[in-house]
């Protein structure tokens, strides 16, 4: 049997150090989507994230012999990835354009609609999944980051504990309080 | 209304949610939510978000995603040495410290002997005589005005013995 084995992140990146570009390019196939749809819930802008995804890809190749193999690739490109998206949410902060009106979703070529869906129900989901994007944008930063990793990208506790650097009993109590607080400031969905 | 029990079972939904709780804790989370209407509702609402958050539209590269950032690439790797070297923050950043310690050497240049500094070297006299004259207007520093005159008078006299030891020295040579 001619099997093909799929190789690991971690195998990847070794032979990228190691020369080979196209174990970079199969690493960027891997996980482009992945970072978009992370950094996207930060930044609510797909323009901003493709940008920023791109900026997380030039530092993974530049810095490739940064990379050591005590963590897993993918909490080491999150890392980079959530802190580059951070730092540009500082920068807004900073520069005091970042207005409500920048929460609306233009993006929808994304947004993949189930055609068997009624239109109300279309709507609503929609409304539905501005408003939670909203209320997500509203929450303190580690809440934000926390849910967006465990809830959205859904990474284990453990990656999350290496990606943000906190012992995993404080990622657990965190998720908790922080989809609470997200229940709490969506309560109004339900009335 | 809720109580300490209400808060403590509050806490664990995560856990719950997730089946890792130990068989004691579920059990007194279970034996709660049994009887408290209002932790009922907020676990059952917290699993509605849950799957709504699941269901949230995942967003994905454009087509054009990677060939966009192989040639970002490629244009990097392109550069020329130079380019390179003043990408480096560290050349720059030394490059700007010869740049102002020479604007500061410069500065202290001017500084110290401001006439001497800026004018070229057949007006040197001409610029000291100009200085000489303006400040002799002022009384105050007429001693100044002398002792420059002074100074003047020695140069030429200078001058002179220069130009004599000269015809000395051409003098010796003739003797000879």
């Amino acid at each position: 049997m001619n099997e093909i084995v799929r190789k690991t992140d971690e195998q990847l990146i070794a032979e990228f150090q190691g020369g080979d570009e196209l174990a970079f390019v199969e690493l960027v196939d891997r996980y482009k989507d992945r970072l978009i749809n992370f950094v996207y819930r930060f930044l609510n802008d797909m323009t901003d994230a493709e940008d920023l995804v791109q900026e997380t890809f030039l530092k993974v190749y530049k810095k490739k012999h940064a990379y050591r193999e005590i963590a897993k690739f993918s909490t080491w490109i999150y890392t980079i990835a959530g802190n580059l998206a951070r730092s540009e949410l500082r920068k807004r902060k900073r520069r005091k354009t970042y207005t409500m009106s920048s929460l609306s979703f233009e993006d929808n070529e994304f947004t993949p609609v189930d055609p068997d869906m009624d239109t109300e129900g279309v709507v609503f989901n929609s409304y539905a999944g501005e408003e939670i994007m909203k209320a997500i944008k509203q929450l303190p930063e580690p809440f934000k980051t926390i849910i967006i990793l465990r809830d959205i990208q859904e990474l284990s506790y453990e990656d999350i504990s290496t990606i943000l650097d906190i012992p995993m009993g404080t990622v657990k109590s965190r998720v908790n309080r922080a989809r609470l607080k997200l229940q709490e400031t969506l309560s109004y969905l339900r009335e | 209304m809720q109580n300490n029990e209400c808060i403590y079972v509050s806490e664990q939904f995560t856990e719950y949610q997730d089946n890792s709780l130990s068989s004691e804790i579920r059990a007194r989370v279970d034996t709660h939510l049994a009887v408290c209407s209002l932790c009922r509702n907020t676990y059952q609402e917290l699993n509605d978000l849950l799957n709504r958050l699941h269901d949230l539209p995942a967003v994905g590269a454009k087509a054009d995603f990677t060939e966009n950032l192989l040639s970002r690439i490629e244009a990097l790797n392109q550069e020329s040495t130079w380019q390179k070297i003043y990408r480096s923050s560290y050349t720059r950043v030394a490059g700007y410290a010869v740049a102002a310690g020479f604007v500061f050497a410069l500065g202290l240049n001017i500084w110290i002997d401001p006439i001497s500094s800026v004018s070229p070297i057949g007006s040197q006299r001409i610029a000291g005589e100009g200085q000489v004259q303006k400040t002799s207007t002022d009384s105050p520093l007429a001693s100044q005005v002398d002792s420059v005159e002074y100074s003047k008078s020695d140069s030429i006299t200078f001058q002179r013995n220069t130009i004599n030891s000269g015809t000395q020295s051409l003098q010796l040579v003739s003797d000879r």
